[in-house]
C-alpha cells in the first residue's frame, strides 16, 4: 500500500513537472491594435481565445493603443526595440514601415500558402513593397456616396451617376441649412482618402497630380463649393463629423463608408438613406481602407505566422468579418457576404473599384502635398492647375530621392 | 575616507549639496536639449531610424525647411499669434487688476470667478470656441446676424485670415486671468502712503498711476509679458484642436508643424530642427527675463 502510494505521489509530482514545463514552452506573441469600437474589440478577443484554446504551444494576447498614437508608439518602438509580435495596421502606412525595416519579409514563408490565391488585388498590393510582401490583409473597406432620399425626392432629383449630375443634384438639394454634398477634407490622410476616389475617376494615378485629369478633380470640388453645395467647413470635419453632419440632417449626400452603417442605423433609425456607387468621370474608382496584419521582424515570427493563418482560414474570417462592417480581403468569403443586405452589397460591388493609396514608403509625405492641394482649392487660395503645380513638384522631389 | 573627509570639510561642501540639481539639470533638461540638437543635424526618417548610426547631414534639414516656405510661415504666424495675444491680455488684464484692486463687495469672489479661463482644459476652450466660430451652427455668427452686422454667415476657421483671429480670441479670453492675477499681486505690494502722499502733492488719477502705480509695478510687468511670451510663443494644444494648423497652414505654428513633422509625415530630423529653432527662440526670451530680474534685484 505504502509503495502504491510513493509511486502515486511520484506519478502526480512528475506529472506536475510536465505541465509546468508545458506552460513555460508556450510562446507568447503580443498583437497590438487600434480599434476603440467596442464591437470590434470584443470580436477580435473571441477570435483570440478560440486560438488559444485550440493549440498549446501560443498564447496571444492583445494591446490596444489608441489610433492617435499608434504611428508614434510603433516609430518609438522601432527605436528602442520594444514591439510586439503582430500589428493590425493602416493600409498606406503599411510600407512606410516595412521601409522601415520592422516588418519582417513574408514572402518565402507564404509562397507555398494556397490562401493568398483567394485576395483581392488592392489589399495585397497594400501589403507589398517592392515585390516583397509584408504582410496579410485583415479585411477592407471602401467609401460611396450616401444619399438622403426623402432630400433628393423633395428636390425631384435622381441619385447622380456621374460627374455632372452629381453637381446638378447637390445645386438642388442645397437650401436653408442643407449643404448637397459633404465629405471629410481634413488636410491629413483621412481627407487623402476621400479626395482620392474623384483623382482615380479621371484615369489619373495617385502621383499624376499636375495632369490635365487631376486639375480636372480639383475643378470639380471648385465648382462644388461655387455653387454652395460643397461646404468649405468639411475642411474641419472627420469622416465621423461628416455621418453626424448626415444623420442631423444637414447633408443631402456625403462620400463614407461602410463601418458607419451599423451606428447610423442605431442612431438615425427613421432617416430614409441609401448608398450609390461615388459618380464616375470616367472609370468607376474607390480609395480602399481597411487594416493588414504585419509580422514584426525579429519578434516570434514563426509562432505569429501560425496565428494569423489560422485567423485568415476562409472559416474564421467568415465568423467574424460581418461584425466589424468590413468586406472580407478574400474573395471567396466576400462572395457570400450580406447576402440579405442590399445596402452592404453596393459596398461589396464599389469594392471592386477601390484602389490602394500609394503604396510608398514616403505616401505620408505625398498624400500631405496632395492634401494641401485640395485645401487650397477649397480655402479659395488657389487655382486648380496652380495647386497642382505645387503639388506636383513636391512629390517629383519626394520620388526622386 | 580620510581624505575625502579632508576633502569636504572646507568650502568643497558645497557641491555635494548641488550634485542632486545638478544630475536632475544634465539628464533632464541637459540630454534631451543635446540629443534634440544631434537629431536635427541627422537624417532620420522611416529609411534611416532603424540604423544604428544615421547619416550626417550636417545643416541640411534646416536648408530644406527653408526652402519649403512653411517654416518662415510658421515663425511668423507664431510671432502675429503670440504678440497680438500679449497686448490685448496684458490691456485687459491690467484693466480688471486696477478694476479689482479698489476695494468692493463680492470683489474676491468676482475675480475667483473669472480665473475660469485659466483653469479649464485648453482642449475644452478649443472644440468650444470651434463650435462659437462654426459657420452654420455658432452663436458668434448667429449674434452678428441677428444684429444685422452682417448678412451672410462669415467662415470664421475655414478662410486663411479669420482662422487666425478666432485663434487669437480664444488665447487673450485664456490668458485674461494670468495677466490680471499676477498684476494685482503686483499691486497689492505698492504702499497706500504713496498713492496718500501724491494726491496731497496734487497729482490727479492718471499723474498718480503713471508716477507712482506704473514705476512700481515695472518688476510685475517685465515678469508678466516675457512669461507671457514665453507661454504663448509655445502654444500647441489651443491650435491643435481649433484648426490643427489649417486651412492651408494660415495657423500653423512651429510647435505643430513640429509635431506634423515628426509625427505625421515621419521627418524626425526636420520636426526636431523645427523644435530647435523654437527653442532659441525661448532662450532669448529666457536670458532677457533673467536680465530683467537681475537688473531688478540689484536696484533694490
Amino acid at each position: 500500500m505504502k509503495k502504491l502510494l510513493a509511486i502515486l505521489l511520484v506519478a502526480m509530482m512528475l506529472l506536475g513537472l510536465a505541465s509546468t514545463a508545458m506552460a513555460e514552452e508556450k510562446t507568447e506573441v503580443t498583437i497590438w491594435y487600434y480599434w476603440e469600437t467596442i464591437k470590434h474589440q470584443e470580436t477580435l478577443s473571441v477570435v483570440i481565445a478560440d486560438y488559444n484554446a485550440s493549440q498549446d504551444k501560443v498564447e496571444v494576447k492583445t494591446q490596444y493603443v489608441p489610433f492617435a498614437d499608434f504611428k508614434k508608439q510603433l516609430s518609438i518602438g522601432a527605436t528602442a526595440d520594444v514591439l510586439p509580435d503582430i500589428v493590425i495596421i493602416d493600409g498606406p502606412d503599411h510600407a512606410s514601415y516595412a521601409a522601415m525595416g520592422i516588418f519582417a519579409d513574408l514572402t518565402d514563408k507564404l509562397a507555398d500558402w494556397e490562401d493568398l490565391a483567394q485576395y483581392f488585388e488592392g489589399p495585397i498590393d497594400s501589403c507589398t513593397l517592392d515585390g516583397c510582401l509584408y504582410g496579410i490583409p485583415f479585411g477592407s473597406n471602401c467609401l460611396a456616396l450616401f444619399y438622403n432620399e426623402d432630400m433628393l425626392a423633395a428636390a425631384g432629383q435622381e441619385v447622380p451617376t456621374n460627374w455632372d449630375e452629381l453637381k446638378a443634384v447637390a445645386k438642388a438639394t442645397t437650401k436653408d441649412n442643407v449643404s448637397g454634398l459633404g465629405f471629410c477634407s481634413l488636410q491629413n490622410e483621412e481627407g487623402t482618402f476621400n479626395f482620392m476616389p474623384w483623382v482615380w475617376s479621371t484615369g489619373a494615378t495617385s502621383f499624376e497630380i499636375n495632369s490635365e485629369n487631376t486639375i480636372k478633380a480639383l475643378t470639380l470640388i471648385q465648382d462644388l463649393v461655387a455653387d454652395g453645395s460643397l461646404p468649405k467647413e468639411a475642411i474641419n470635419w472627420t469622416q465621423g463629423d461628416t455621418m453626424n453632419q448626415f444623420i442631423s440632417g444637414n447633408l443631402a449626400m456625403m462620400i463614407n463608408g461602410p463601418w458607419q452603417v451599423p451606428t447610423m442605423r442605431e442612431q438615425a433609425p427613421d432617416l430614409n438613406w441609401n448608398v450609390a456607387l461615388i459618380p464616375v468621370d470616367t472609370v468607376n474608382a474607390s480609395a480602399l481602407g481597411g487594416e493588414n496584419f504585419a509580422v514584426i521582424a525579429g519578434g516570434e515570427e514563426d509562432a505569429a505566422l501560425d496565428f494569423l493563418k489560422y485567423a485568415t482560414s476562409a472559416e474564421k474570417v467568415t465568423s467574424y468579418i460581418d461584425e466589424f462592417g468590413y468586406i472580407a480581403a478574400r474573395k471567396d468569403v466576400a462572395a457570400g457576404q450580406f447576402q440579405d443586405d442590399p445596402t452592404m452589397q453596393v459596398f461589396s460591388a464599389q469594392m471592386a473599384y477601390a484602389l490602394p493609396r500609394g503604396p510608398h514608403p514616403d505616401w505620408p509625405s505625398i498624400s500631405d502635398a496632395i492634401s494641401l492641394a485640395f485645401n487650397q482649392v477649397i480655402v479659395g487660395t488657389m487655382a486648380p492647375a496652380d495647386a497642382a503645380a505645387e503639388a506636383q513638384s513636391t512629390i517629383d522631389a519626394i520620388l526622386a530621392e | 575616507m580620510k581624505a575625502i573627509r579632508r576633502y569636504f570639510r572646507g568650502g568643497n561642501l558645497g557641491y555635494l549639496f548641488v550634485l542632486p540639481a545638478l544630475i536632475y539639470m544634465l539628464t533632464l533638461v541637459g540630454y534631451p536639449i543635446i540629443s534634440n540638437i544631434i537629431l536635427s543635424l541627422q537624417d532620420v526618417t522611416v529609411k534611416t531610424i532603424k540604423l544604428p548610426v544615421k547619416p550626417f547631414v550636417g545643416l541640411e534639414n534646416y536648408q530644406k525647411l527653408f526652402e519649403s516656405g512653411i517654416l518662415q510661415t510658421s515663425i511668423w504666424n507664431t510671432l502675429l499669434f503670440t504678440v497680438c495675444s500679449l497686448v490685448f491680455q496684458f490691456l485687459f488684464g491690467f484693466a480688471l487688476a486696477l478694476f479689482f484692486n479698489r476695494n468692493f463687495t463680492f470683489m474676491k469672489p468676482i475675480r475667483g470667478l473669472l480665473m475660469m479661463p485659466w483653469m479649464i482644459p485648453i482642449t475644452v476652450t478649443g472644440l468650444m470656441f470651434k463650435f462659437m466660430f462654426g459657420t452654420n451652427v455658432g452663436i458668434i455668427n448667429h449674434a452678428l446676424m441677428g444684429m444685422n452686422l452682417i448678412q451672410t454667415p462669415i467662415e470664421w476657421l475655414t478662410q486663411p485670415g479669420t482662422a487666425m483671429f478666432a485663434l487669437i480670441v480664444a488665447n487673450i479670453w485664456i490668458g485674461i486671468p494670468f495677466n490680471m492675477i499676477l498684476l494685482s499681486v503686483g499691486l497689492s505690494t505698492i504702499p497706500q502712503e504713496l498713492h496718500e502722499s501724491a494726491s496731497i502733492d496734487g497729482a490727479n488719477a492718471f499723474q498718480a498711476f503713471k508716477a507712482v502705480t506704473l514705476p512700481l509695478l515695472k518688476p510685475a510687468i517685465e515678469s508678466v509679458l516675457i512669461l507671457g511670451f514665453i507661454y504663448t510663443f509655445k502654444v500647441f494644444d489651443l491650435v491643435f484642436v481649433m484648426t490643427s494648423g489649417g486651412p492651408v497652414n494660415a495657423t500653423q505654428v512651429l510647435s505643430t508643424y513640429s509635431y506634423k513633422l515628426s509625427f505625421s509625415l515621419f521627418k524626425y530630423g526636420q520636426g526636431a530642427a523645427v523644435a530647435n529653432i523654437l527653442f532659441v527662440i525661448l532662450m532669448i526670451a529666457g536670458i532677457f527675463y533673467l536680465k530683467f530680474t537681475y537688473a531688478d534685484e540689484e536696484s533694490v
